[in-house]
């Protein structure tokens, strides 16, 4: 087979992974429902997503991967499609716009984006789903008890998890052009 | 005219704007309004509810044994608790036997076909639950094939943990009772008085800060006492009359005095399960 279709399959494959894993990891591990006034949702996904946009540089490829998986997202664990489905791809490409200016690519670098469109993300779902009175959570209890615990449980994950990770995205995108 | 769509990056954004909030408003008119989601929307979460139970097995191993883990360190305690309870359960027991046979010849007699207590069960296994702040739901691995409709209740092993709100074809999501969307978590309930005399009410919000169920529209409260359990009515809907919510915590009065809400204590601990059951009732009212 092709090493350049190989390679998309892998891409998503490791996107599939980190998606189960999102629901999972709430289903199991943080599975506030008794008492929760601190919600922390994990975005493993974004994670695959933010490390294989700064890898990438065919803006087409990432736009599909970011309406697909955005659709899936929506429609498996929100039942409502729009959220993910517009987010992500603006994501991917706000960041495929500006890659240009990281040097290279460092955990600090990758870190700062993740922070940046983790929270772009989430302020965005809240937002949407506060105009169509899906929540009626304020601004503050939102910023206080979804938006600061997520923040801080991601990106501890993504300290931990950088490493493999990056190997692994890097591993899924390059590949030598003469072996094609 | 060709000025007016020469900034491309503007009418992107205008598209962009238009899609988000059509793609949105359907799909919300179609959830609340609509039994089933459109068709493509089904198989697609039924493939990925396929693909996810293959990784939802491992992870509810794993959660079993460390909640089974957790359960030892209490079984001591327990075990003399439960002794003590046991030769009275069994004697409820062939009491309950007794009264449902006797209950079973009555209808009969009577040509009763079903009750608002007739009720059957469908076992589920949960897949995973929604990374999402506001949509508390729990996909689990029946769907219509299995006969579930919207709006079914659904118990854990304790109690009642809240309702289908999206059926697909082999797959469902169910929204959990401690949810904060005010269309999806009410239910008709009733507490079981002490003289015969059941006060009936409407479980209608989650608190989130104590854990609590609240139960408003109480006709009266003058004899309510905390313990007395509390069980959904069977009025209106799909719910059956005698499924388990949990227990009377206390009362309070709102801000201005006029109406009492009662605090429950749900009885489903809504951490510790890896299996529901859907329940399917004999009578369906209105709809």
């Amino acid at each position: 087979m092709d090493i350049k279709v190989r390679k998309t399959i892998g891409q998503v494959l490791f996107i599939l992974l980190a998606f189960y894993l999102d629901g999972l990891m709430k289903w199991a591990f943080l599975n506030n429902m008794n008492r929760g006034v601190i919600v922390i949702l994990p975005q493993i996904m974004l994670m695959a997503i933010v490390m294989l946009t700064m890898r990438i540089d065919n803006r087409r490829q990432l736009m599909t991967y970011g309406i697909v998986f955005g659709l899936i997202y929506d429609s498996y664990y929100y039942g409502i499609v729009g959220l993910y489905t517009i987010l992500l791809p603006l994501i991917m490409v706000g960041i495929d716009h500006f890659k240009f200016l990281l040097v290279k690519n460092n955990m600090g670098y990758e870190l700062s984006i993740y922070f940046l469109s983790l929270t772009f993300l989430q302020s965005g779902i809240y937002l949407l789903e506060r105009l169509l009175q899906q929540t009626n959570t304020s601004v503050f209890d939102f910023i206080t008890y979804t938006l600061g615990p997520t923040l801080l449980w991601n990106v501890v994950v993504f300290f931990i998890l950088y490493i493999p990770l990056a190997n692994l995205s890097e591993w899924l995108v390059k590949y030598r052009r003469d072996s094609k | 005219m060709q000025k007016f769509f020469s900034n491309k990056k503007l009418i992107i954004l205008m598209v962009l704007i238009i899609v988000t909030f059509g793609l949105l408003a359907v799909t919300v008119n179609i959830r609340d309004k609509k039994s089933t989601p459109p068709v493509i929307q089904q198989v697609g979460n039924d493939v990925v509810s396929v693909v996810g139970g293959v990784f939802a097995y491992p992870t509810n191993a794993v959660k079993n044994a460390t909640s089974e883990f957790s359960d030892l360190y209490s079984t001591y305690s327990e075990n003399k608790r439960l002794k003590a309870r046991i030769g009275e359960l069994a004697q409820n027991q062939a009491k309950l036997e007794v009264v449902q046979d006797e209950n079973q010849k009555l209808k009969q007699e009577l040509k009763l076909n079903g009750t608002l207590t007739d009720y059957s069960t469908v076992n589920a296994s949960v897949l995973s639950r929604s990374p999402s702040s506001w949509q508390s739901y729990l996909t689990i691995n029946r769907g219509q094939t299995s006969g579930i409709k919207k709006n079914m209740p659904v118990m854990s092993g304790k109690g009642l943990i809240g309702r289908i709100v999206e059926v697909d074809k082999i797959s469902s999501k169910v929204e959990l009772i401690s949810t904060d969307n005010e269309l999806n978590d009410k239910f008709a309930s009733e507490i079981i008085g002490s003289n015969n005399k059941s006060i009936t009410g409407v479980v209608s919000r989650y608190d989130s800060a104590s854990g609590d169920l609240v139960m408003e529209n109480v006709n009266s409260t003058k004899d309510i006492k905390k313990g007395q359990s509390v069980i959904t009515s069977g009025l209106g809907g799909l719910t059956p009359r005698g499924l388990y919510i949990g227990k009377v915590y206390g009362i309070k009065k709102d801000n201005y005095g006029m109406t009492n809400s009662v605090y429950i204590t749900p009885a489903a601990e809504l951490r510790n399960f890896t299996v529901v059951t859907v329940i399917k009732s004999s009578v369906s009212g209105e709809k």
